[in-house]
């Protein structure tokens, strides 16, 4: 035996509930069953629950045959330069390792997944809270000797296996791993659950690093959904798209595509106006580039195509829609289903598909109670009548013009545009903002009412604009927008009882009262 | 418990020489067996639980030995049951998480060792300090100085795991005292080997039953035994113990070359330290040291004459002794200043005062110690430089990530029936502005954590409620109080309910019913639904009226309308006295083990099954991600908007949702968007099924729409 010979450090990071454990498991049976003394620990507890949890082994890649009955002294926590071979489930989780120096340069393989699970501190944005991850790749390629990085999670769905078998056969891929094939497949064989699957992804895993062309591919895909589209402009408003700059060709053909899907063709062609308008605006004030057109239109047809009844109507009884659940749920075609609407219709729905006139007196007489007039529909959307319902909205699609909603809305662009349309001669970065802030209105009931009263702020402030301030001014807007799309409101719950009156506390209980309980 | 342990319970049984493979806590349960111990209790909590699922699962094994053991309602119940070696020569051991257990066990720990012991009596305490830790961050071994209870900290391989339980209890009745053996999370964690040896049948057990029963006043601590149990203490048991360990050489010495310097370890650290000393070349593969090492496999009561011994000659020690206050390091320095040796002692400064010795401050503390003693025949500046390249990694990811990758705490899983109430909680703070919410020890205790944010103090496990007895009183709102069902028979029933019963608070209590104490590994508890041997399972509401509570209400978890409206009805009713709410949903862990089996079996029976799935339309989610905001549901999550105008990501729900019907729930308590559908689909349909379904398709297809393109 040889005291030079190290032993050999592997870090597991992964989420609780993605078969960690599992997969230290197989190690160390796969080691074990080649007779090399092996040791794994870890710190479940509570974080094997969702949280980022570890597991930590060491094994000495010499038979105990030939180590004369010595046993290595295995540590039980990684430490930095120790770990030979990191393997992450997820980006983040790999992000995590290298940034707690588990990766040495000289020494340290990184294997891992490159898909994400959003933390929570993603998701709850209301904007975009996704950290970088091309970022995070980086900087393991840098501080890493090896690293492959591809999709386990698709080759795991590929396989109908969990993504702990895709990583275990990614591990033994790299050959840094001093185990045999045969011993790490005798291990899941001997799990004995759900061998053929993981079997299966254990292949695919370690076919995807042993030959990289295969790890390419979904990498690509995972850019490609990312990535802007670059279409040539098609339809009728082509050649009407095709005056404006190369860089406005996609939103603008989106944008046509989106408003005559939402209404019609006129629709579409009072939006080309709006943003022939902001052009020759961006044009004859020679202070903006196009980019600020661009996000005027971009947010101009998302604005114009507002969601109200008839539009969600219109979406949720699509034929690709009911296609699109199917294959979201993993329904085969002919699998019977129930699928249930959950809708919350209120005053403002109401109001979205009546007259200016009549949902003017509405609101007037109601608006004190307007909190109260939601009412909780399930509509079960796979009954003929159910959808039918959904038809009878969409249908009312041709009225939507002279309704009270589509009103307000109209009146707001047109607010915001002038607005736009004044900075646009007055000064660039403030022109952009306010582009931007077209952001700000979107959205349902409250969310959307709250966007209205954001929207007005914001073109208050930028009414103060003059030639003096407008750097200044522009700041504000920006500053209103960004605490806008960051306001991260709990939405208020809608009881029966709004704005209760809050009973004094009662210490020494009454005789009355505590006799009757409610 | 759905789960089974019925593989761990054949390696109970393993025979003389042959080889035990496991986890470190699965060996601790072994030995235990081994040593003929005659009555095992606890109460469950990571690291330790599984001593407790284990031999919950091995009662024929138990049986056959006459061994009696039972899942304590307490650490103060299972300590107290160590009582039985007081007056007899019977062995007795019982576990749980520490600091936190020790803390609820002290009464009974404290008059234990006062009165001392006849048979053994073992405390295993699964140490849960450093990271993944999920509690207050304290030392155990204060505990053991201040009622003088000796304790083991062995070397964190099952070999000696396993040997230094089998001596405790020898050190337990050589010196009269009870024994606590310290495992950190990673060594109950630990996969290894030992060999096994033949189980004992204890001499007296559920077999073999004492015949008399044992009067002893100077056991019983009243005045005058008491002064005399302090004396015995000191004059007997202590000396005694020291000639033990001495005797037995608990305590291990691992010569090196370097002679003019060493190290003094705890034997739980021994690994992390030579793992460290293998980095900076200055120990081999096989713990072959250059720097002369003494681990302590008993940290208390130390051992004067074997560090006077180990310090003599030497320059300086290096002192490794985790989490403060250093009890070790001052009572080291004491020795030598009192023999007048004038040995350096390195300890904390070398290494942080407080926190974790993970590998990284173990390379910097013996780099450090290093540096400021440069052993003779050592290059201390080699040893210098390897320790910063090693650690420098760190700090170059730091500064090329910019900013930390985003944190993942543990949180509620998919479908759980605690965050239901915690969005109901949440809207009902929205509604009634900041309420005071007093917070208690369980998986509810995510609830702190974002998205929710709700709960204010967290005082200890079961004191949800008695910890708002104060703040009750000074606050213009009702407070709310937060209990598990577990912290409910732990002690809530009594230090919270019967509490606020008795002095009329007027407040509002939610106990979360969810049948185990999920966050320790679903055990089960009095209420739980399904009850391993004892057929009957106790009920909380009927408690709840026995002990005087007029207004309870039980609500189903995932009713989050309901929840709101029963919640506001408690904030605001003329009702004095205490308001309960029992939120009552099954812990979803447990549920999951249980029916997926269950809908495997029918699939394949091709039987009719129908599996609940949510989902969102992402063409109508416009990215404003509140639904999340009242959720946090690990599938309910996002993805990359479909749309080419919109930039924002979209909300989506992935393949791990359970159907738990939360978000729907949400959609309409919170009026969110309707982009929300629930999906049932039907397999192994019935024929009418599949009738009905080819109607409707058939008239859906008829009526459905497309997406309109300009011609």
């Amino acid at each position: 035996m040889n005291p030079q010979t190290k032993s050999f450090s592997i870090l597991i990071a992964a989420l609780g509930g993605e078969g960690g454990g599992v997969l230290a498991d197989w190690l160390v049976a796969a080691a074990s069953s080649m007779e090399f003394p092996v040791q794994s620990t870890s710190v479940p507890g509570v974080a094997q629950r969702t949280g980022a949890t570890n597991y930590y082994i060491e094994l000495y890649p010499v038979p105990r045959s030939e180590l004369a009955g010595a046993t290595p002294v295995f540590a039980l926590t990684p430490s930095p330069g120790r770990v030979d071979l990191v393997a992450a489930t997820e980006l983040m989780e790999a992000g995590r390792a290298v940034q707690s120096g588990f990766t040495h340069p000289e020494r340290t393989t990184l294997v891992a997944s490159t898909h994400r699970e959003y933390a929570v501190a993603e998701k709850v944005i209301p904007g975009d809270g996704r950290y970088d991850g091309q970022g995070v790749m980086d900087v393991a390629r840098t501080l890493s000797k090896k690293v492959h990085l591809f999709d386990m999670r698709q080759l795991a769905l590929q396989h109908g296996t969990v993504i702990n078998s895709v990583l275990f056969g990614a591990m033994l891929g790299t050959g840094e791993l001093p185990l045999s094939r045969q011993a790490c497949e005798q291990a899941i064989r001997d799990s004995g659950k759900a061998v053929k699957a993981s079997l299966a992804g254990f292949n695919a895993g370690f076919e995807a690093v042993a030959n990289p062309a295969a790890v390419a591919a979904p990498a690509v895909a995972e850019a490609a959904a990312e990535a802007a589209p670059t279409r040539k402009p098609t339809g009728p408003l082509a050649d009407l798209i095709a005056r404006y700059p190369e860089s406005l060709h996609a939103i603008l053909q989106a944008g046509v595509e989106q408003l005559v899907d939402y209404q019609d063709l006129g629709y579409a062609m009072t939006y080309m106006e709006r943003v022939a308008q902001v052009h020759q605006a961006q044009i004859a004030g020679e202070k903006a580039g196009p980019d600020t057109t661009r996000e005027a239109a971009r947010y101009l047809a998302l604005w114009m195509s507002y969601e109200d009844v008839i539009r969600v109507a219109d979406l949720k009884s699509r034929a690709q829609r009911l296609q699109r659940v199917r294959t979201e749920v993993g329904a085969g075609p002919n699998d019977p289903m129930r699928v249930t609407e959950f809708l919350k219709p209120g005053l403002d729905e109401l109001c979205s598909v009546l007259p200016r006139g009549i949902a003017n007196m509405l609101r007037a007489r109601l608006k004190d109670r307007a909190h109260q007039l939601h009412v909780g529909i399930h509509l079960r959307s796979d009954t003929v009548l159910g959808f039918a319902a959904l038809v009878a909205l969409r249908s009312l699609r041709g009225i939507r013009p002279r309704t009270w909603r589509f009103d307000r809305e109209q009146q707001a662009i047109k607010r915001w545009l002038s607005s736009l349309q004044a900075a646009l001669a007055l000064d660039g970065a403030l022109a952009h903002e306010i582009a931007l802030a077209g952001n700000v209105v979107k959205g349902y009931g409250e969310t959307n009412e709250r966007g209205h009263r954001n929207l007005d702020r914001i073109l208050a402030i930028a009414a103060e604009a003059g030639p003096g301030n407008a750097a200044a001014i522009a700041e504000r807007v920006r500053a209103e927008r960004l605490r806008a799309l960051s306001e991260g409101e709990t939405p208020s719950p809608v009881v029966s009882n709004t704005n209760p009156v809050i009973k004094p506390i009662s210490f020494v209980p009454r005789r009355k009262s505590a006799a009757r309980s409610d | 418990m759905e789960r089974s342990f019925a593989q761990e319970v054949e390696k109970l049984q393993l025979k003389k020489g042959e080889l035990f493979h496991g986890e470190g806590i699965l060996a601790v349960t072994k030995a235990l067996l081994q040593s003929g111990v005659s009555y095992v209790g606890g109460y469950q909590g990571a690291p330790i639980s599984h001593l407790i699922d284990v031999l919950g699962d091995a009662r024929d094994l138990l049986d056959e030995l006459g061994i009696y053991f039972e899942n304590s309602a307490s650490e103060a119940g299972a300590a107290a049951m160590l009582s039985a070696s007081v007056n007899y020569p019977v062995r007795g051991a019982v576990t749980w998480k520490s600091t936190v257990g020790t803390n609820v066990a002290s009464d009974a720990l404290s008059n234990l060792s006062s009165a001392g012991v006849l048979g053994g009596a073992l405390i295993i305490l699964g140490e849960d300090y450093g990271e993944g830790s999920s509690i207050i961050q304290e030392r155990t071994h204060s505990f053991a100085m201040k009622s003088q209870m000796w304790l083991l900290d062995p070397r964190p391989n099952l070999t000696s795991i396993v040997k230094s339980v089998e001596q405790g209890f020898e050190l337990s009745e050589a010196s009269n005292t009870p024994v606590m053996i310290q495992l950190r999370i990673r060594a109950c964690h630990v996969h290894g080997s030992f060999v096994a040896s033949d189980n004992r049948a204890p001499v007296f057990s559920t077999h073999n039953p004492l015949l008399k029963a044992r009067f002893d006043p100077g056991v019983i601590n009243l005045p005058p035994a008491t002064y005399a149990q302090e004396k015995h203490k000191i004059d007997q048991r202590w000396p005694a113990a020291v000639k033990y360990i001495q005797d037995n050489q608990l305590n291990e010495h691992f010569p090196g070359d370097c002679e003019d310097v060493g190290i003094v370890a705890p034997g739980g650290l021994y690994n992390g330290l030579i793992g460290a000393m293998q980095q900076l070349g200055l120990a081999d593969s096989f713990g072959k040291s250059r720097i002369p090492i003494l681990a302590l496999n008993v940290v208390y009561p130390l051992v004067p004459e074997e560090l006077l011994a180990f310090c003599r000659g030497k320059r300086a020690v290096l002192m490794v002794e985790e989490g403060q206050p250093n009890h070790i390091e001052e009572a080291l320095n004491a020795f030598l200043r009192k023999s007048d040796i004038a040995t350096e002692v390195h300890g904390k400064g070398a290494f942080p005062m407080a926190g974790e010795y993970t590998g990284e401050v173990l390379l910097k503390g013996v780099s450090n110690f290093i540096d400021a003693v440069a052993p003779a025949g050592l290059q201390a500046d080699t040893v210098h430089m390897r320790a910063t390249d090693l650690v420098r990694v760190k700090a170059d990811a730091a500064q090329q990530l910019g900013n930390p990758v985003p944190v993942r705490p543990p949180g509620f899983c998919v479908g759980c029936p605690e965050r239901p109430v915690f969005s109901a909680l949440k809207m009902t703070k929205k509604k009634f502005g900041d309420i005071h919410i007093s917070a208690d020890i369980g998986c509810h205790t995510f609830g702190a954590l974002a998205p929710f944010q709700v709960g204010n103090t967290v005082l200890g496990y079961g004191l949800g409620l008695a910890s708002s007895s104060g703040i009750g009183h000074l606050m213009d709102k009702r407070v709310i109080s937060i209990m598990g069902d577990g912290g409910f028979w732990h002690g809530g029933l009594t230090t919270g309910v019967v509490n606020a019963v008795y002095n009329q608070h007027d407040s509002v209590l939610v106990i979360m019913k969810n049948g185990y104490t999920s966050a320790t590994g679903t055990q089960v508890i009095p209420s739980s639904p399904s009850q391993p041997v004892k057929p009957v399972a106790l009920d909380i509401e009927t408690t709840l009226r026995g002990v005087g509570v007029k207004w309870v209400k039980t609500v189903p978890s995932y009713k989050v309308g309901q929840m709101l409206e029963t919640l506001s009805d408690a904030m605001t009713t003329t009702t004095p006295g205490l308001k309960v709410i029992i939120a009552d949903g099954e812990c979803q862990l447990e549920r999951q083990r249980r029916i997926k089996p269950q809908i495997a079996r029918s699939l394949a029976a091709k039987e009719r099954v129908v599996t609940t799935r949510f989902g969102i339309d992402s063409d109508v989610c416009t990215g404003d991600h509140s639904c999340i905001r009242i959720s946090g549901c690990p599938s309910l999550t996002i993805k990359p908007n479909p749309s080419a105008l919109r930039t924002d990501p979209v909300a989506s729900v992935n393949n791990g949702c359970v159907g738990c019907g939360l978000c729907g729930e949400n959609a309409h308590a919170a009026v969110l968007c309707p982009s929300f559908y629930k999906a049932e689909i039907i397999r192994n349909p019935s024929r009418f099924d599949r009738i009905k379904h080819r109607l409707r398709s058939k008239v859906i297809g008829w009526m459905a729409g497309q997406s309109r393109v300009a011609a």
